[in-house]
């Protein structure tokens, strides 16, 4: 018996079948992008040392960074944003491995292109570098630039600045 | 016409009552799908060793990136999880899972971690949404990592958490086409 209710039901099912196929479909076709475009990272590394202290127990480091990196190709149709991030990874006699976020902001895939393009000069962090304990001392500190892909519908991935291309700098051996 | 519907149901319904092999079909009917739902539902938890497998975005904490409404696909069976990942935790003694960033990474010697995470669109980190004293979060408090996401999809399940009636109305409708559907 087709009665209004199970033509109405029919076509809901359908109308949200039709879409999600088209959601996947446009998740898949960017599915290798990353494998031809790779944003072109020009500069990241350390300016200015501003401050090495303790407080309360824990080592704060402040500083300011340079910044120069085309994201532009990590765009497509199917990026909404990206996450761009800036990590200090260290080493301390406790901690066998330490990552901190110093910096990020987000570039809409609306955004205008200059936007895109990262030029920050002399940048000042936006959390500091905040030890567990009070070892940051003479300690090496690598910074490296990371992104992560937001969709608009499919998956997240995360793309890193390619290993060895990192710089790395090395914090007083005493508190200044 | 709604009234004439209302009584097309219920005639249906009484011939189903009356044909009682007829009313053992369209039951097991709706078991089964009663039960499809469940399969998948656990099928996903057992891949992907999260407890919720897939969760519905609550809180503009994460906005541009996810909006209330966006459901999100959590993967527990990674054994590491990154600075930059973004994760779902939980909080002692509190209900509602919380969707945030990776911020801070401390691992030890014996491979503990202890992390800190952040909203996208907050200004400060999460100590202040932690247990009363606790400083970092483990792995165990992690439900998984997002790895996919599909839009407005959760928006559903807003509606019915915000309006519990709904819920009942819906399951009650959805019950009774599939006891009186003749094509199945």
């Amino acid at each position: 018996m087709h009665t209004v209710w199970v033509r109405l039901n029919a076509v809901v099912f359908f109308g949200l079948t039709v879409l999600l196929c088209l959601s996947i479909l446009a998740a898949l076709s960017k599915f290798n992008h990353t494998a031809h475009y790779q944003p072109i990272i020009k500069k990241l590394a350390l300016n200015n040392m501003k401050s090495l202290k303790n407080h309360g127990g824990v080592d704060r480091a402040l500083l300011s960074f340079d910044l120069q990196a085309d994201m532009t190709p990590a765009f497509h149709w199917n990026i909404k944003q990206l996450f761009v991030y800036v990590i200090a990874t260290y080493k301390t006699d406790t901690n066998p491995k330490n990552q901190i976020v110093l910096w990020d902001r987000i570039i809409e895939n609306t955004d205008p292109p200059e936007k895109k393009q990262l030029n920050e000069k002399n940048v000042f962090v936006k959390y500091g570098l905040v030890d567990q304990g009070a070892e940051l001392r003479g300690k090496e500190v690598e910074l490296s630039l990371h992104w992560d892909h937001m969709p608009l519908t499919g998956t997240l991935f995360v793309g890193k600045q390619k290993e060895g291309t990192e710089s790395a700098f090395v914090l007083p051996a005493e508190y200044l | 016409m709604i009234k004439d519907m209302i009584d097309k149901q219920i005639l249906e319904l009484k011939k189903l009552w009356a044909n009682k092999r007829q009313l053992t079909f369209q039951l097991l009917n709706l078991a089964m799908i009663v039960f499809s739902a469940l399969m998948i539902w656990k099928g996903l938890m057992f891949m992907t060793k999260s407890e919720s497998p897939v969760v519905v975005v609550l809180s503009g904490s994460m906005e541009p990136a996810f909006q209330r409404g966006d459901i999100l696909f959590l993967n527990n069976s990674v054994e590491k999880v990154f600075v930059g990942d973004v994760v779902v935790f939980k909080i002692k003694d509190r209900d509602i899972p919380i969707v945030h960033r990776i911020l801070k990474v401390h691992e030890k010697e014996d491979g503990r971690v202890e992390l800190l995470t952040k909203g996208d669109n907050n200004r400060v980190d999460d100590r202040g949404l932690y247990a009363p004293g606790q400083l970092w979060l483990e792995r165990e408090d992690i439900l998984g990592k997002a790895v996919g996401t599909l839009r407005y999809v959760g928006m559903v399940t807003i509606a019915l958490n915000d309006y519990p009636v709904l819920k009942y109305v819906l399951v009650g409708m959805m019950g009774l086409f599939v006891l009186t559907s003749k094509e199945g």
